[in-house]
């Protein structure tokens, strides 16, 4: 599109430049900067949360030998499993073995089965990520569905309905859930399975089946929760912002305000919302997947605990960690694509 | 006497509060004509944005409109959402108070004129941004592909406040309605626009309406003032009409409410005591007489009459100003 | 061209209805906030008091010969466990612990957390940085985990829970409290209050409590619910109230395994927990919407 730009009248700063390329823009953006600090600031909370994980496994009661062992070892064989495994030097040094290990990739190996925690983890991870993306983007796509079917007419029938729903799905937890969907649709409907997995390679239409009632089961708290959020931020946008005014003065039909500019606008508080949420997924997993025989990270967290497997519990919740810390960075990205004014806040006008 | 481009007969628009009737506009009436510049003075809460608003659908869905308002022959009130939507911003257009939260922050500035033309017109996306730079041409606006991409917060209030003309003026309507557009703006700034927006009614033809408490500012710019208070007319003349002759004590103490130079140093502003009355609460008598100077009896009794005593000038007041007393 | 001349309702029937619709909501926002309480009130009798004024079966130590009744049974309205034990005075006892580990976590987060909140976002400047980041890394950790962690290693006991728990409300509380704070510190009369010369305890004491009381009752009454289904989480994992004590939770994990035969095991219990925590969230909106936060 050719565009002439005519100088004469008022020749400002910069007449004549064209506005920066797309590329250009992003990398010297103040938004990469505003990424960069985000990631050092996240740092000190990662590193606190492992200090955590190892300092309550370690002041917990119990031997870790001994429980490794069981009831009959003799003293001699536990003392020397103590010694295999490093179990008597000073907190401060198991600390910092183990931290220097995970920098350098290695995440140490499991008090029980010997194997390597990252391969441990490798082959069970894959699971949880697609349980939970399943969960997560279902929930996500349903709620905003919802959010702006309600937000149409306030008090209307789709939004009582979403309210009823909302309700509903905060008062139930995943693990009440699950054993109620799985008598009525895999016991007495035998739509889904009730237990069990079938890895996306192998039949991709029983993956999806295998996984819907476990996804369901974590996703349908998870849609309560983001389509009252989303639908009390859409109508007060709708109610109380004067560029919706400005909308309708103009003209504008009805869904496009809703969806151009009051959902647009909106969608801040769900990105806050499903950032903040990511991190307690984990647990919904680790009670889902035993439920449903799924053999994911959340399955051998409990275990685990249990066994005071600490390299274990570390890499997961390490990993876990990771994932949120960059979960909360692409919300911040995020937040800086939706709104320019985050964008330019350094650079004057 | 030509056809009014809008005519407006006996307006009356109640909101449902918590059980109380809210009556915010009671029984309003006159025309605009085509080229006019219309301007209606009120206090906060006079009804005199809520009239207006209230023509083309933009209040609340619990807001009660009855009366009549005709625009070019159509009749508004009770026409449904989709209906008003072929006049809003075709037709009639709006210009509102506070361009910094009148305009979306997320949207740039070329997309949101460009909104304006496409709602209303069949026309590319390419051919509406073209549009879009013209209008911001013809609102004087420096370097206009440059401004088209940016966003609202790059821009200062006053260039904001063209952008929000340029989208008034997107599909060249026969009346413009300013809402209080100036009062969030330095002086400097309110007479540009100001002056921007007579220059455009005289080079598209529209009629103008300005809704104000400035009185200054309808002095100044307007053909025909319209004083509203507690939801009705008080007072209509012609602008020098009505600042030669005023007779309605309210519009009189408003004259004298307005900061002069030529008074002597800290003499204080003779506001007008009091406040305007609840709009919950319906009034014997004439609803500024309990801050009225010349208030009688007669005043608390009855409320009086709009009527046109003087040709071209209507009043509603039982003891004007420069008028000998009836008996 | 011109449209025909609209119908219009006279104004005085069109607010007549306006009105009319004004007063009933002012009724259903009454119920909204008292059939919720009464459930909850009714719950809670029944749970701490019925057993001490009507005979029920323990809810231990059944005998194996009346295992797997179906409720309505004689003498079990419920219907009985595999293990021989009356699933209704499971319920009740159940109940007992569900608010018991509700209402004590909650105060321990009110008062602990509140405290902390209050003080960060009070006093500011290193205070605030040090609690803030403590909070943020205990907020950062996966609830549950942490939650596991410790009763699994105190040991199953409900008060091992309570103070598994209390780790997860405090924080959460503690955000709450000084969030609020901050939004009250800038108000005029807080600084009227600190320029009479009031010492920092008092003005807390006096100023910040009594207001942002709504918002923490609202956010707590919500926070029990979050605090019983935890309870029922770590009793569902064994981690919890240890068997054969009665918990929600374990009597759904325990009723999963015979799921197909007798549904009612799991469903009994999870209706429970959904109706109170229902309850729990409606009255939180309905006190919200009375107080208008």
């Amino acid at each position: 599109m050719a565009v002439s730009f005519d100088t004469s009248e008022h020749p400002g700063p910069g007449a004549g430049a064209k506005p920066p390329r797309l590329v250009h823009r992003v990398l010297g953006s103040p938004g990469l900067r505003l990424a960069g600090r985000r990631v050092l600031a996240a740092l000190p909370v990662l590193f606190g949360v492992t200090l955590l994980t190892y300092v309550v496994m370690n002041l917990l009661p119990g031997d870790t030998a001994q429980i490794l062992l069981g009831a009959n070892a003799t003293p001699a064989e536990i003392h020397q499993l103590s010694v295999q495994l490093h179990l008597n030097e000073p907190f401060w040094v198991r600390y910092g073995g183990w931290l220097g290990g995970v920098l350098h990739g290695n995440l140490g190996t499991s008090l029980t089965s010997g194997e390597n925690v990252t391969t441990i983890l490798g082959a069970r991870l894959p699971v949880t990520v697609e349980l939970l993306l399943y969960a997560f983007v279902a929930s996500i796509v349903l709620a905003v569905l919802l959010a702006v079917l309600a937000a149409r007419k306030p008090n209307g029938i789709a939004d009582r309905f979403s309210m009823t729903v909302s309700m509903m799905g905060l008062s139930i937890a995943p693990y009440v859930l699950a054993p109620v969907l799985v008598y009525f649709f895999a016991i007495k409907l035998n739509w889904f399975p009730a237990i069990g997995y079938t890895p996306l390679s192998q039949n991709p239409a029983e993956n999806i089946r295998s996984l819907t009632l476990p996804a369901a089961a974590i996703g349908f708290p998870l849609f309560a929760v983001y389509t009252r959020l989303l639908r009390a931020d859409i109508v007060e946008q709708m109610q109380r912002e004067d560029y919706i005014v400005t909308a309708r003065a103009k003209g504008v039909p009805p869904w496009r305000i809703l969806i151009r500019h009051a959902l647009h606008n909106s969608l801040f508080g769900l990105i806050t919302l499903v950032a903040l949420n990511l991190g307690t997924l984990i647990g919904a997993a680790a009670i889902i997947e035993p439920i449903f025989s799924l053999p994911g990270v959340g399955a051998i967290l409990i275990q685990s605990i249990n066994d005071h497997d600490v390299p274990v519990i570390e890499g997961i919740v390490v990993v876990f960690g990771v994932v949120v810390v960059v979960a909360n960075l692409a919300a911040d990205l995020l937040y800086a694509a939706l709104d320019p004014r985050i964008r330019h806040e350094r650079s004057a006008s | 006497m030509t056809e009014a481009l809008l005519e407006v007969t006996d307006l009356r628009v109640t909101f449902a509060d918590r059980g109380r009737q809210i009556r915010a506009v009671d029984g309003v009436s006159y025309p605009v004509y085509a080229g006019q510049t219309l301007a209606i003075v009120g206090e906060s809460g006079s009804g005199k944005t809520v009239s207006c608003r209230a023509v083309i659908g933009l209040l609340p869905p619990s807001a009660v409109i009855t009366g009549s308002a005709r625009f070019a022959g159509t009749e508004l009130v009770g026409l449904t959402d989709d209906q008003l939507r072929e006049h809003r911003g075709a037709n009639i257009a709006m210009v509102f108070q506070d361009p910094a939260r009148s305009l979306n922050p997320t949207m740039r500035i070329g997309t949101q004129i460009a909104e304006a033309v496409r709602t209303h017109r069949r026309v590319s996306k390419a051919q509406a941004r073209e549009q879009a730079v013209e209008l911001l041409r013809l609102v004087h606006m420096p370097l206009p592909e440059r401004r088209c991409e940016e966003y609202p917060h790059q821009l200062s209030g006053g260039m904001r406040q063209r952008v929000m003309i340029a989208i008034a003026l997107a599909c060249r309507p026969r009346l413009l309605i300013a809402d209080e557009a100036t009062t969030a703006l330095d002086v400097t700034t309110q007479a540009q626009i100001m002056e921007l927006l007579l220059e455009l009614q005289a080079e598209l033809g529209m009629a103008l309406m300005l809704i104000s408490h400035d009185l200054g500012l309808a002095a100044s710019y307007a053909d025909e003032v319209i004083v509203m208070y507690a939801g009705r007319i008080v007072e209509q003349a012609p602008a020098a009409r009505l600042f030669e002759q005023v007779r309605m004590p309210y519009t009189q103490a408003l004259f004298e409410a307005i900061p002069r130079l030529e008074r002597p140093a800290h003499t204080p502003l003779p506001v007008i005591g009091g406040r305007p009355p609840d709009a919950a609460t319906r009034l014997q008598g004439c609803s500024f007489a309990p801050r009225c100077r010349r208030a009688a009896d007669d005043c608390r009794a009855a409320a009086p009459p709009l009527a046109e005593h003087e040709p071209g000038h209507r009043w509603a007041c039982w003891h004007p100003v420069g008028v000998a007393d009836a008996g | 061209m011109s449209a025909p001349l609209p119908d219009l309702l006279a104004p005085a029937e069109k607010a007549k209805a306006a009105s009319a619709r004004a007063r009933r909501s002012g009724w259903t926002r009454a119920l909204r906030l008292w059939i919720p309480a009464g459930f909850l009130i009714l719950l809670v009798a029944a749970c701490f008091i019925w057993p001490h004024i009507y005979p029920v079966p323990k809810p231990v130590g059944g005998s194996v010969l009346n295992a797997g009744l179906p409720p309505l049974s004689p003498g079990h309205v419920f219907g009985t466990d595999p293990v021989g034990n009356d699933v209704f005075s499971r319920i009740l006892y159940g109940g007992q612990v569900s608010f018991e580990v509700g209402l004590a976590v909650t105060a321990i987060g009110l008062v602990a957390g509140g405290l902390l909140g209050m003080a960060a976002g009070y006093w500011g400047g290193a205070a605030d940085t040090v609690i803030s980041r403590v909070l943020d890394v205990l907020i950062a950790f996966p609830a549950l985990v942490l939650a596991l962690a410790i009763a699994e290693g105190l040991g199953p006991s409900e008060v091992h829970v309570i103070w598994a728990l209390a780790v997860f409300s405090i924080p959460a509380t503690g955000r709450i409290a000084r969030g609020a704070t901050i939004g009250l510190r800038d108000q005029t009369f807080m600084l009227a209050a600190r320029l009479s010369g009031t010492r920092g305890w008092r003005v807390i004491a006096r100023h910040v409590v009594p207001n942002i009381m709504p918002q923490l009752m609202t956010f707590s009454l919500l926070g029990i619910g979050v605090i019983i289904i935890l309870e029922g989480a770590l009793s569902f994992l064994g981690l919890g109230i240890p068997l054969p004590e009665a918990s929600w939770g374990s009597m759904i994990a325990q009723g999963q395994q015979s799921l197909s035969a007798s549904p009612d095991l799991v469903l009994i219990p999870s209706a429970f927990l959904f109706a109170t925590v229902l309850a729990l969230n409606l009255l939180s909106d309905a006190l919200r919407e009375r107080w208008s936060l």
